[in-house]
């Protein structure tokens, strides 16, 4: 059992010690540059991946400005989570097809000076990339949260955050990105700290 | 309505070797950052205006853009074929000619924008490609690439021109401590002269072959530059950009005068690491790099000095880093 237990958690170690760091300094980059327009960062992905984008988006609309939720700073993020409703997503799913779920819902929201971020184990779901491959057509930057080899999501994305493992080592994957979507939230919360005091 | 901005940009290190005279025989490279001051054009369609109004600091209204006497919009509608039903306004943040590539980052929001009103994309590469061409091809102006780069990617960037006319774009991640005390370390004034940037760098362009050497060291050394703010070490920046301005000002016999030494030399009296004319050179702005315990003193003492030569609309710019590039802000046009 302890054998087991260490197994899992070195694959874990080993993976955060190969974070791509460029990428994530890339993608914290895009970020800033969204807040500095006022833009909108959509952030989806499929099962796990989903319950990481849901988990970011509090976080970084809220808990980001700290405990008082930031009332001094007169301008925050607006962070989505695609489908924001699951009504939506079961709409799409049963009146469309599932391939449909985010561009479908995107496709209402989108405008020039938004952002995507795509979480894909895989980096191959169909309707991950469908609604990478419509921000693309809209030159939106995309951040890339990819597993495996990268899949086609790693190819298209501007900030390629892949973490490289065997297939179907979901569970490794999907630990990192946790960390990694964490990362980026924990920057910015000491960056707005960090302004709050400077004034 | 669609209203679009793109930046401004301070460079520090390499301005002159974006000059295809220079990077056609040595890869050029500049370093440079956005900041948060903007060109800003708005583009509208209204129902009762059959032909082209455009408004800057004139109104005009004409029929074709051929009759158009803004130069760059004029350029920008005859590429596109746009001939009518289209009314422009323009906002800056600033002057032109105060050296921080106002007219380029213009020019790259213009483009942005008109292609939006066309309902295309046009993503960063092209964008800065068709807004440098727009500028050194069609209007023959002197001037090199490295303003449309800096005004379409945003952020703090090395470019590297290259002699087959790509360029490379390389990113430089700086955390917010770094950046916000490195902005801490900057002072920038506008002395309140205003110069055209095609003369300087008409006489510039004509001397590439004699300057060779010196371009080349002044291309290479913004890889020491990137070193040593990565490093955090502010006062060497400081001396980098010292010995950058006194090699600049042998390429052309007008880059600066007797007002701008003037103004340079009270700075580093008063304890600037170093700094420089921002942008081609003979008026603008000038950038200084300096402990913050002194940079008081410096406003106080320039003041004087701006003072004593009559310079009316000398003062300083407060600025701050930008990772935002042209970006279109408001598109109504659905």
């Amino acid at each position: 059992m302890e054998n087991y237990i260490k197994n899992f958690s070195d694959e874990v170690v080993s993976a955060l010690k190969d974070l791509p760091v460029e990428e994530i300094a890339k993608a914290i980059d895009i970020i800033q540059a969204t807040y500095e327009r006022d833009g909108r960062i959509y952030i989806f992905g499929n099962g796990g991946s989903l319950a990481l984008a849901t988990h970011w988006v509090s976080d970084f609309n809220k808990t980001v400005f700290g405990r008082d939720a930031g009332d001094q700073h007169s301008k925050k993020f607006q962070a989505i989570r695609l489908p924001s409703t699951e009504s939506e997503l079961t709409a799409w799913a049963n009146d469309i097809g599932y391939d449909m779920v985010f561009a479908g819902p995107l496709k209402n929201y989108i405008q020039d000076s938004d952002t995507i971020i795509a979480i894909s184990s895989s980096g191959n779901s169909i309707n991950i990339i469908k609604a990478v491959e419509l921000a693309k057509s809209y030159k939106l930057p995309v951040i890339g949260l990819s597993g495996f080899d990268g899949g086609k999501l790693n190819k298209l994305a501007d900030a390629k955050i892949l973490i490289k493992t065997k297939k179907e080592e979901y569970g490794i994957v999907e630990s990192v990105h946790g960390a990694v979507l964490h990362l980026i939230t924990q920057y910015f919360k000491d960056y707005f700290e960090y302004l709050s005091k400077l004034k | 309505m669609i209203i679009v901005r793109a930046p401004m940009r301070i460079s520090f290190v390499g301005g002159g070797t974006d000059l295809a005279s220079f990077y056609r025989h040595y890869p050029g490279r500049v370093i440079s950052t956005a900041i948060n001051k903007y060109s800003y054009v708005s583009i509208n369609q209204p129902p009762l205006i059959k032909k082209i109004s455009v408004r800057y600091a004139i109104s005009e209204l004409v029929d074709h853009p051929n009759e158009l006497k803004h130069n760059r919009i004029r350029a920008a509608l005859l590429n596109l074929g746009i001939e009518s039903r289209i009314d422009i306004g323009c906002f800056s943040d600033l002057p032109v000619k105060s050296g921080l590539g106002s007219s380029s980052s213009f020019t790259a929001a213009l483009i942005k924008g008109l292609y939006a009103y066309i309902d295309k994309k046009i993503d960063k590469q092209e964008l800065a490609e068709a807004a440098a061409k727009l500028e050194i091809e069609h209007l023959k102006e002197p001037i090199g690439k490295q303003d449309h780069y800096a005004a379409v990617f945003g952020g703090f960037n090395i470019f590297q021109f290259n002699p087959d006319e790509s360029v490379d774009v390389m990113p430089i991640h700086l955390d917010f401590k770094k950046r916000l005390s490195f902005e801490n370390h900057l002072l920038i004034f506008f002395t309140g002269i205003t110069r055209s940037a095609s003369d300087i760098l008409t006489e510039q362009k004509s001397k590439t072959g004699q300057n060779i050497e010196v371009m080349k060291k002044m291309s290479d050394s913004v890889f020491d530059f990137r070193d040593k703010l990565v490093a955090g070490d502010f006062k060497t920046l400081g001396e980098i950009l010292r010995e950058g301005w006194s090699r600049k000002k042998t390429l052309a016999s007008n880059l600066s005068n007797p007002i701008i030494d003037d103004i340079y030399n009270e700075g580093i009296k008063c304890g600037a690491w170093g700094g420089k004319i921002l942008g081609a050179g003979g008026g603008g702005c000038i950038l200084f790099i300096a402990p913050t315990e002194k940079k008081n003193t410096i406003r106080e003492s320039l003041k004087s000095i701006a003072k004593k030569h009559n310079l009316l609309d000398f003062n300083e710019i407060p600025i701050s880093f930008v990772q935002t590039g042209a970006e279109i802000l408001m598109n109504s046009n659905y």
